[in-house]
């Protein structure tokens, strides 16, 4: 079963995404902040990661570096409601960037398309 | 007792406060510290990057998108404007619009990740230039686009995002009202004096002396009579020039030491300031223009603009021309002398 980290620091997304990825057939594990992120990337061995960016702590754009340095060529998804981040040039390491929607197609397409 | 001086270009007023005068040294600048990590700019990373439209450097015969170059211009990943489409311009009763056509370009100023632009090789800067010329030229070829915005943001607090080097081109089917109102003013007075503004301003600055920061042969830089930032300086050809894109290798070669100087200096009185760069050169798809004169804007970030300029158009400015002029001609002197055992 594919692995998928979830890093948001809110409890209804990380609720909501979990139940929607596991039905589609996907082993999620949760990280709340971009530290613990960082921790479960080396720990778990995620097949992909779905990244938030704005949280307390070390935001996501600073998560997605790190993990990129560790595993280039593992897929992550930076989701956030902010579409202004597409202006950070250091979102350009993401390999999809999706504004956040109630509408989880567009995420749960670009999740298939690297997990297939 | 404070003064209103008024740009004799734009006509735009700005306010030097003199009492609240300040030394380099009492501009605080707090850049957020470089947390680093993976570079999508850097060599071995060009699949994260849109293919290229232009690199310099790599040996013959290499593929494009591989490691090896020395200056990259690619395509922005998340374009502010699209280049597919048709502008379809279209008014909405007294209401005018198009669509968001256009072309936003990154251009890579190095491989090396750490490299800073004012302390660039001269060769490689020159490289950097060359490709603003190409990238304009090859740009100018398409009948949608009237302009190429040319401008960079050094340190988060200009807008830099990433601290790899780089600058961007932002090719706009309109032009922009900064540009329209140099046309104007520059237009106004060559029809009163039939004299470009410019050149008669390089003449008196280099008579007078005071604003002068630094020049070779082929260009100077001065602070404005009416800046808008402490330490705003302009790099202007000595030669009447209205376009940027005509100009030979021997000129951008001339223009990158000067730019380097330039730069050097501003960084000698204060380091590691956040500054942005815009090239203001004459519209695309037009011959030579005898009121226009290109030149570069160097703007430091150094004060922040709130209500009272928002609402007025007035900049507020504690730091006199003349003043940073002799700390910027001073700044590499006094390095020198410091660095002396």
């Amino acid at each position: 079963m594919k692995k998928i980290l979830l890093v948001d620091d809110e409890e209804g997304i990380q609720l909501l995404y979990q139940e929607e990825f596991q039905d589609e057939g996907y082993e999620v594990v949760s990280a709340f902040t971009g530290e613990e992120a960082l921790e479960k990337f080396k720990s778990e061995t995620p097949d992909l990661v779905i990244l938030d960016i704005q949280m307390p702590g070390m935001n996501g754009i600073e998560v997605l570096r790190q993990m990129k340095m560790i595993a280039p060529q593992l897929p992550i998804i930076l989701s956030t409601a902010y579409h202004e981040y597409t202006q950070d040039l250091s979102a350009w390491a993401s390999d999809e960037f999706i504004v956040k929607s109630p509408d989880l197609q567009h995420l749960k397409e670009a999740v298939r398309k690297h997990l297939g | 007792m404070p003064e209103l001086r008024k740009d004799p270009v734009l006509g735009r007023w700005i306010i030097i406060a003199q009492e609240r005068a300040k030394r380099p040294t009492d501009f605080v600048v707090a850049e957020a510290p470089v947390t680093g990590g993976f570079c999508p700019l850097c060599p071995g990373n060009e699949n994260t990057t849109p293919p290229e439209v232009l690199a310099y450097g790599r040996p013959y015969g290499a593929p494009a998108n591989s490691p090896g170059w020395q200056v990259r211009v690619v395509p922005n990943k998340y374009p502010a404007l699209v280049i597919e489409g048709d502008l379809d311009r279209q008014g909405e009763g007294l209401y005018d619009k198009m669509n968001g056509i256009g072309a936003h370009e990154v251009v890579i100023e190095s491989p090396r990740h750490e490299d800073i632009f004012a302390k660039m090789d001269l060769a490689h800067m020159v490289l950097v230039f060359q490709a603003f010329r190409a990238r304009i030229l090859d740009l100018e070829r398409d009948p949608r686009f009237r302009y190429v915005l040319v401008f960079k943001n050094y340190g988060r607090a200009a807008g830099a995002s990433l601290e790899h080097s780089h600058s961007q081109l932002v090719a706009l089917p309109i032009l922009p009202r900064m540009i329209v109102s140099e046309l104007q003013g520059t237009l106004e007075y060559y029809n009163y004096k039939e004299r470009c503004i410019f050149c008669d301003i390089i003449r008196q600055e280099i008579q007078q002396q005071v604003r002068v920061v630094c020049q070779n042969e082929l260009f100077i830089t001065i602070t404005p009579f009416a800046p808008r930032t402490p330490f705003e300086m302009w790099i202007l050809p000595m030669n009447h020039e209205s376009g940027y894109h005509t100009q030979n290798d021997e000129q951008l070669a001339a223009l990158a030491v000067i730019f380097s100087e330039t730069l050097r200096r501003l960084d000698a009185c204060i380091p590691g300031v956040p500054y942005n760069f815009v090239l203001h050169t004459q519209p695309l798809h037009s011959e030579n223009m005898k009121h226009f004169h290109w030149h570069f804007e160097i703007v430091p970030k150094l004060t922040s603009i709130a209500g009272f300029e928002w609402g007025s158009g007035f900049y507020i400015n504690p730091m006199p021309p003349e003043e940073a002029a002799l700390y910027l001609r001073e700044a590499l002197v006094k390095g020198r002398q410091e660095a002396r055992p």
